[in-house]
């Protein structure tokens, strides 16, 4: 007897401890790793209730989404999402359209608005379910030691260039940044790439014969570690790599490692809010804290990745030392204004039309 | 039926009952607990495996929703002649059902649009939101192609019509022929698909051919040491079992890792062979992020299948029947081919099987060690269901992968038998 009301109370305080579980917390699906890490150090441990957020690690892609909106069984508040696939999630309705609230989003200090504030920064397709996260880009880096020191190579050109630049090239195993890149090597303005590869029939063509060139001399990777571990054993004399790693592997390792920003391509990183999403007005909050300027600055402070909004640049160059570990940190943001010149802004909205055929062919190119 | 007999005839249990019926009822009773028994493995199943895959086949060949978001267009659209562009019939109709259709459907409608061409999402959601304004304002254009046509060149173009053709039925085999590089044209004949973008034929190949290597050098690497831990006596043999199962028990990524640090060009392997002046320093091989290391990596990690399998049945094959055939005269190499060997079939075409159905569908070891030519058919599953959402061509490729095995294990049966397999 007394076993049955202690199997009870054991029932109920269980079910007690899910049910509190499943309301209470916003969650938040994200990559995990260092870069989750420093979202929840930036933007929940800053949040007026810490201990009502709980990240959740996914493997991106918009897969799981789908099965939890289609299913009506949605167990995540807010995802985070690469830009592509923000656009797509809205479109097919995964995400909530929450375009109407973007004016009670935390103005820049100068008074610019969320959009105003993008817009400064060069991002004029914020997509209408989504707050913006950061910027991360795929950029050449190498270790100055495989160079002699008066020919280190400096534009992207250098990065097609094996004659002049020997060793082996460390490259993705997917399409997206290299393109791009071998357009501007090709003699492609930074800032044009995406207006020829609308236009331009046969734009795509002519990235690929660019490509062609380096074609022997490339090691693919598909893991974002890896391209260190390939730059720092000298299997390879560059890379391209997450901008990211390579700042942190540079600040928290202390490996030398130089840039080449010439090229690079800076890619939009989103939180958007789910469709039927259990806390969505916590949620919400959350959302419009996390994608405050200064939210957005203090997540550079752990990760090298850049502030969506302009402003948060503004606070990082003042608050110099910025990094948690009092080291400069604007050597390592891929969007101060300077870089931004030489930089390919990406379009999301192209590649989502273009990206799937894009793939294929660069499957079929590398396999070759 | 107990009326036919008399009841003289009948036997009757205790309580009157006849016998036949009593012991029916406590059959029933028996069925049924048993039933009850399995009952939860039989949901398990259902709910985990039948229904997946049904739900797989289903989407693999389901293209109605795009018939539901512009159905008139559609409709319109098969009256068409085909020749240059589509009358205005058409363009009206996917006017209006652009303008009143519902965000979220056309929005779903537009990602699979996209599929039959690139850049029907972007001609479709820059047009839409004029389209809307000039709904919206209650005018009624002149001639909605040529209104079509001014908000957004694309319409202009025929290709995306061309593209249109693959939608109309709401049953689709579109998917399958995606799979293995073609597609249909406008007339809906089937056509290969664009040259620069045919991989998937050749990833199917090269699936198969690793599937395949994999395979055969699992056989025979794992032949002589299942031989060796059937025959060695038991203290040598447990710690030649302990090599087997250790890495067999390691993480799947501490081993691929592992191969990588082997295989690299500054790696141990290359290192080794530099140092020894086998190689010059810049006649490095390529080992891995390529076919070479899948193949390697794959190898190694998928041992233990073979192994084990090929250990139990020799294990149990007496030593006496060799000893035997060498006293009836049989030379040594003789014996083994015609007594022990025909004796280890069963072994080796269950390690065999196992092996290369694992092998067939492997996904992360070929992404990380794979690189430019040694990424598999799984890697294009996982890319389309989390990046492109295209679930249908997913199925696809699923389905394929599924009705291979199942041709496998049709042949397997045919030629050795299902009876035969022996798993441990």
């Amino acid at each position: 007897m007394i076993m049955l009301k202690f199997i009870k109370a054991f029932l109920f305080a269980s079910f007690c401890v899910i049910f509190s579980f499943s309301s209470n917390a916003v969650t938040v699906a994200s990559w995990g790793g260092a870069y989750t890490e420093s979202q929840i150090k930036a933007y929940a441990d800053t949040y007026s209730d810490p201990s009502a957020i709980k990240f959740e690690n996914y493997n991106g892609g918009l897969g799981e989404v789908r099965t939890q909106v289609e299913s009506g069984n949605v167990a995540w508040d807010l995802v985070d999402v690469l830009p592509d696939q923000a656009i797509t999630g809205c479109d097919e309705g995964l995400f909530e359209d929450i375009s109407g609230e973007y004016d009670n989003f935390i103005a820049a200090d100068n008074g610019d608005g969320l959009i105003a504030d993008m817009e400064a920064n060069g991002v004029t397709n914020l997509s209408d379910c989504c707050g913006p996260q950061i910027f991360w880009t795929y950029v050449v880096f190498f270790d100055p030691t495989a160079f002699p020191e008066d020919a280190q190579p400096s534009r992207i050109a250098d990065f097609f260039d094996v004659a002049n630049y020997p060793g082996k090239r460390g490259v993705h195993t997917w399409a997206n940044g290299f393109i791009q890149m071998a357009m501007v090597a090709d003699g492609v303005a930074p800032d044009a790439v995406y207006t020829v590869l609308k236009n331009q029939s046969g734009a795509v063509d002519r990235a690929f014969a660019k490509m062609d060139t380096i074609k022997d001399s490339i090691v693919h990777w598909s893991a974002g570690a890896k391209p260190l571990e390939l730059v720092k054993s000298g299997e390879v004399s560059m890379s391209i790599a997450y901008n990211g790693r390579v700042g942190a592997a540079v600040l928290s390792e202390g490996e030398n490692f130089e840039y080449i920003w010439e090229g690079q391509l800076l890619e939009q990183e989103y939180l958007c809010l789910m469709t039927g999403a259990p806390n969505r007005d916590q949620a919400m909050d959350f959302l419009i804290h996390a994608t405050s300027p200064a939210s957005q600055a203090e997540q550079a402070k752990y990760i090298t990745y850049g502030p969506m909004r302009a402003s948060g640049i503004d606070i990082i160059k003042a608050g110099e030392p910025w990094f948690h570990t009092g080291i400069d940190v604007m050597p390592h943001m891929p969007n101060t204004p300077e870089r931004l010149k030489i930089s390919v802004m990406g379009d999301p909205e192209w590649w989502s039309d273009n990206g799937a055929e894009i793939d294929e062919r660069y499957a079929a190119w590398m396999g070759n | 039926m107990e009326g036919t007999i008399s009841n003289g005839t009948q036997i009757l249990t205790t309580d009157g009952i006849p016998l036949k019926v009593s012991l029916r009822k406590t059959e029933r009773k028996n069925k049924i607990r048993a039933f009850l028994l399995v009952f939860p493995l039989l949901l398990f199943i259902v709910v985990t495996f039948v229904v997946p895959i049904a739900d797989m086949l289903f989407r693999s060949v389901d293209d109605s929703h795009i018939n539901t978001v512009f159905p008139n267009t559609f409709e319109e659209y098969a009256k068409w002649d085909r020749e240059d562009l589509p009358p205005e019939a058409v363009y009206k109709s996917l006017f209006l059902e652009l303008a009143t259709g519902e965000g979220i459907q056309v929005g779903k409608a537009l990602t699979r649009m996209n599929y039959s061409k690139s850049g029907w999402k972007s001609l479709i959601k820059k047009t839409r939101r004029q389209v809307k304004k000039i709904y919206k304002s209650g005018e009624e254009p002149s001639s909605y192609k040529q209104t079509m046509i001014e908000i957004n060149k694309g319409w202009a173009d025929p290709t995306f019509w061309i593209a249109m053709a693959q939608m109309l039925n709401e049953t689709t085999l579109i998917y399958y022929w995606n799979a293995i590089d073609r597609t249909y044209d406008i007339d809906q004949k089937v056509i290969m698909q664009n040259e620069e973008r045919r991989m998937y034929v050749k990833t199917w190949w090269r699936t198969f051919k690793v599937s395949i290597y994999v395979t055969f050098f699992c056989l025979v690497l794992g032949f002589p040491v299942a031989h060796l831990l059937a025959n060695l006596p038991l203290r040598y043999s447990n710690l030649l079992m302990i090599f087997v199962l250790l890495p067999f028990w390691t993480s799947l990524l501490v081993r691929t890792t592992a191969w990588i640090v082997m295989l690299q060009q500054k790696g141990v392997i290359n290192g080794v062979l530099v140092w020894l002046g086998i190689l010059g320093d810049d006649q490095r091989i390529q080992m891995v992020y390529n076919m070479t290391g899948t193949i390697i990596a794959m190898t190694q990690i998928l041992l233990p299948f073979m192994i084990l399998p090929l250990y139990s049945v020799m294990k149990v094959i007496p030593k006496s029947h060799m000893r035997a055939a060498q006293n009836l005269g049989a030379k040594p190499a003789t014996a083994f081919f015609k007594v022990y060997l025909p004796q280890t079939v069963p072994g080796m075409s269950a390690g065999g099987l196992l092996v290369f159905v694992l092998a067939i569908g492997y996904f992360i070891t070929p992404e990380l060690v794979g690189g430019k030519d040694g990424q598999l058919i799984g890697h294009w599953i996982a890319y389309h269901l989390k990046t492109t959402l295209n679930w249908g061509l997913c199925s696809a490729l699923g389905s394929i992968l599924l009705a291979v095995m199942l041709v496998l294990y049709w042949l397997y049966n045919k030629i050795v038998g299902i009876d035969n397999i022996k798993l441990g």
